[in-house]
């Protein structure tokens, strides 16, 4: 074959930065931002913040989930600026003063993980859920809707167990019927 | 009076018992710190550059570009790296490594991914900005050997990973009843969820190396980088507190720990670099692709007369890595004539490494589906042939086994799961428009331990503190080490901390092989032990809490001791004496017993499958399994592991394949979405019963370890599975959507 060159993407010589104003976790903040950092490499990396964890950093593993404005999404498909207004939630911001969230209390007692680092994602995409009355609330919904947080160790049944727990500890969906989705 | 330090294991109080995990509040938190997220003052950002070819030369590289981005520091490549020595690669001297090629030796490219720089910048965007700005040009040569798989090649011929008893060629010939059948296996990816992460820096002016990085041995990689770097082992330190798992990859070092460490002594300051997916893939291991005979010869009564396994396997062509795919093989069955023989073959692709139940996986799910096979030509039921060939004992060595109940686990598992409603005749069994397919197989891994240290200290506080230079990859061990040392010094688990992950702490052992359980459990004994021996000794000293006593007059006791009228804790025993704490080493190391029994575990996966064929949609619906570990330390922690293996057992079953460009040997789906892993909806219902035999002439705990034995027989049982719904045998991994339609 002949001399090849492959060639890579242009990206702008000069990146400064830019101002984002944003609820992270119950509390203002105000960070300067390169316009091409992730809000999940911010997390990470500038605030310190390593509960929100990098799985494949293409929205392919659910390891990054945040919630943003309530809604789980992949931190890592976002860039910070993005999140200008928003509220952010980490897996750093599930506990209150002290007293572990009942979905880490469940997950705890259920060993609904192994090596722990798909778990920050689980339980943000596992909270979100609980709260999303489109998503019906037997096993197999609750299982295809978990589908976007994989979990190499295979810790899939005791994942769903501490959900399925945490549900009724909530007292969440008492009126909702099962297979709602 | 219950003299704890000789606790009664057949009856203990901690060990075995329900214990949610030490560290899992850590885990839950965020607060647990893996190595990916570490910074430390000063830290720069390296991002490697991956080749973009798989096969020939790097002519040129163009960095113009990328040093005039913001933030960059210096770029690494061939002609820009330090003189290094390659580590020796000995796994006797603890220096094994994964891939001995150091990176940016020389320029010829071997594999796709193959890092040919690496870019380091203030900032990881920066760092990842510049390195999409190198640009490589490389002249691309023809004839990169793709796959095992896209080849005739034999390969050579590993003679020290063949056996032979008995003479299996003569008895095949003769036999009454035969299968020969050949298997391929595709390439694996571990896909553990964090990926490659290395955090190095030099301290005391370059004379000191401290090493973060994910690994499952700490004491390999330091051993290894001492070798490269020509460092005295005392001058590095490698930490390792947390791992996003490893499943075999991250048991040796990787290049990419080598070029960080470089980059970080050339500039001056730590360097972090967390391997992208992508690379993780490429160039952070796989397990190979494989290629199996299986020759069985049996009489009408279906009593096997010959086994004979010959398989092959791929290697890179810059590390000589052997996954012996028949080393379960010569153990499995009451056989006289068995040979089992290896070949590896070189190919174009990043180095493969071990990968959970390593080698053995791959020749079980040939062996097993042999036997269906096998029981299929015998028109006897499957089950009932695996029990007629049982092994009383290990027909390899001819010892007997320490401890074995493989028929316990097949009789179990087949009434759990129902076994005697299967209708043997192929496709018989629907349920509307799906069919149905029953299909089972056993499973074994071997039972190993090593040589292990530890140290535990009683503080003066009141807490315990144990120390032991292995990992807890998510097997539980940190937990473990913890129940041992509350099991022998009754003291509360909330009051136990536990270090594990460095190479400052007495030497332990790599979190690999299952066998971490069964070598480091004993050390932490002996160590609690002599700590309580210290403590003893103070206790009866001029002014101690017991002046005077005979030291072995007094017992362990809810984290104090006992005289046996009277009860003084740690803490006031420590204050009598004006002490902060005592300390007890401790060391365990396997012994005669390894001469005079064989060890292993084994057990059974029974498996529904549901198939809708108007769409070619195999589900893999039910699993249950019986398996036989000794006593589990932790049960909800040790069956979650077996829960895990099954559900890997999917993916390897149905869905996992590394997929390689027939043109130029480029990996193609180097991704989590390409790459297919089983998500929460293609995990079946699983029932998994962990049989409970402790195993004491392995250890005094009783457990024999179950990393990987959950895995192995899983993909069998599947596929055989399908064969009973379809009647077509599939013998490649995996059984895709486009396989099943070939067949339908």
């Amino acid at each position: 074959m002949d001399d090849s060159v492959h060639s890579r993407p242009r990206v702008p010589e000069t990146l400064g930065t830019q101002t984002l104003n944003f609820t992270l976790n119950g509390e203002p903040r105000t960070l300067e931002v390169a316009p091409n950092a992730v809000l999940l490499d911010v997390l990470r990396e500038q605030l310190g913040l390593g509960g929100t964890k990098k799985g494949c950093d293409h929205g392919q593993c659910g390891a990054c989930t945040v919630h943003v404005d309530g809604q789980a999404m992949n931190s890592c498909l976002r860039l910070a600026v993005m999140c200008e207004g928003q509220q952010v939630t980490t897996v750093e911001g599930l506990a209150r003063d002290g007293e572990l969230h009942p979905v880490q209390q469940n997950f705890l007692e259920c060993d609904a993980y192994q090596c722990g680092y798909c778990t920050p994602g689980q339980m943000m995409s596992a909270t979100a859920l609980l709260n999303d009355e489109r998503i019906g609330t037997d096993d197999a919904s609750v299982k295809e809707a978990m589908s976007g947080n994989i979990c190499r160790c295979g810790a899939y049944k005791n994942i769903v167990e501490a959900i399925q727990r945490s549900r009724a500890q909530l007292g969440y969906d008492a009126t909702r019927k099962e297979g709602a989705a | 009076m219950n003299d704890m330090t000789r606790p009664d294991f057949d009856k203990p109080r901690v060990v075995g018992q329900r214990t949610p995990r030490i560290d899992g509040e850590f885990k839950l938190t965020g607060r647990a710190g893996y190595t990916g997220e570490l910074h430390v003052d000063g830290m720069l950002y390296g991002y490697p550059v991956p080749a973009t070819i798989a096969n020939g030369v790097l002519e040129s590289l163009d960095l113009d570009a990328a040093r005039a981005m913001p933030g960059v520091v210096d770029i690494f490549h061939h002609g820009h790296f330090e003189a290094l020595h390659r580590s020796p690669n000995s796994m006797a001297h603890g220096d094994m490594v994964n891939e001995v090629r150091l990176p940016f030796e020389d320029e010829r490219i071997y594999y796709h991914g193959q890092y040919v720089a690496l870019v380091v910048a203030e900032t990881f965007e920066q760092a990842r900005a510049a390195a999409q700005r190198v640009v490589a040009r490389y002249r691309e040569e023809r004839g990169a050997v793709v796959s095992l798989l896209q080849t005739e090649a034999e390969g050579t011929l590993q003679e020290s990973a063949g056996s032979t008893r008995g003479d299996p060629e003569a008895a095949f010939g003769g036999a009454e009843v035969k299968v020969d059948s050949t298997y391929h296996i595709a390439a694996e990816s571990h896909l553990q969820m964090e990926m490659h992460a290395t955090l190095a820096e030099w301290r005391d002016a370059g004379k000191r190396l401290v090493v973060h990085e994910s690994t499952q041995g700490v004491f390999f990689q330091r051993n290894a980088m001492a070798r490269v770097f020509g460092l005295a082992q005392e001058n590095l330190e490698v930490i390792s507190h947390y791992i996003g798992s490893g499943f075999g990859n991250k048991l040796f070092m990787w290049p990419h720990s080598v070029a960080t460490a470089v980059a970080a002594r050339m500039i001056g300051r730590p360097v972090k670099v967390v391997l992208p997916r992508q690379q993780d893939m490429t160039s952070g291991g796989n397990r190979p692709a494989s290629r199996q005979r299986i020759r069985l010869g049996a009489d009408r009564s279906g009593k096997l007369t010959s086994v004979i396994h010959d398989s092959t396997t791929e290697t890179s062509l810059v590390h000589q890595y052997v996954d012996t795919c028949g080393s379960a093989t010569p153990s499995f069955y009451a056989c006289d004539n068995v040979s089992t023989s290896q070949r590896v073959l070189e190919v174009n692709h990043g180095t493969p490494c071990p990968m959970r139940a390593p080698g053995e996986v791959s020749g079980i799910f040939a062996l097993e589906t042999a036997m269906d096979e096998l029981a299929v030509a015998l028109e006897m039921d499957p089950v009932e042939l695996r029990l007629k060939n049982n092994a009383e004992q290990d027909p390899a060595s001819g010892l007997p086994w320490s401890s074995k109940h493989l028929d316990e686990c097949l009789t179990s598992a087949a009434k759990r799961f129902g076994w005697e409603q299967r209708n043997p005749a192929i496709g018989s069994m629907r349920d509307g428009d799906e069919i149905i397919g029953y299909g089972m197989a056993s499973c074994t891994w071997s039972a190993g331990r090593q040589p292990c240290e530890a140290r535990v200290e009683l503080r003066a506080d009141g807490s315990l503190f144990a120390a032991c230079g292995t990992q807890d990859i998510g097997t539980g061990t940190y937990t473990i080490v913890a129940q041992a040392v509350a099991e022998l010094t009754g003291a509360e688990l909330s009051r136990i901390e536990v270090k594990l992950g460095e190479t400052s702490l007495p030497a332990g052992p790599l979190s690999g092989g299952s066998m971490a359980t069964a070598t480091v459990l004993p050390a932490v004994a002996a160590a609690a032990r002599d700590a309580l021996d210290a403590i003893k000794e103070v206790a009866v000293g001029s002014g101690g809490a017991f002046e005077g006593s005979d030291p072995d007059s007094l017992a362990a006791q809810a984290g104090g001791l006992t005289d046996g009228e009277r009860r003084v804790s740690f803490e006031e025993i420590l204050e009598t004496s004006k002490l902060s704490s005592v300390n007890g080493q401790g060391s365990a190391a396997p012994g005669d017993e390894r001469s005079e029994y064989a060890f292993r575990s084994f057990g059974a996966h029974f498996v529904e499958v549901r198939i809708d064929p108007e769409i070619s949609r195999v589900r893999v619906t039910r699993v249950v399994s019986s398996i036989d570990i000794g006593r589990a330390i932790n049960p909800p922690t040790a069956r979650n592991q077996v829960e895990g293996g099954i559900v890997m057992g999917v993916g390897m079953g149905l869905l996992e394949k590394l997929d390689y460009d027939p043109r130029d040997a480029r990996l193609i789906n180097a991704n989590v979405a390409d790459y297919i892993v089983p998500t929460h909806a293609d995990a079946p219902e699983i029932d998994v019963e962990l049989l409970d035999y402790p195993d004491f002439k392995h250890n005094e705990f009783g457990g024999r370890g179950v990393g990987e034995i959950g895995l192995t027989g899983v993909a069998s049982a599947i596929a055989n599975a399908i064969y009973h719904a379809t009647g077509k045998r599939h013998r490649d991994l995996p059984i895709t959507i486009e396989a099943l339609l070939a067949s339908s």
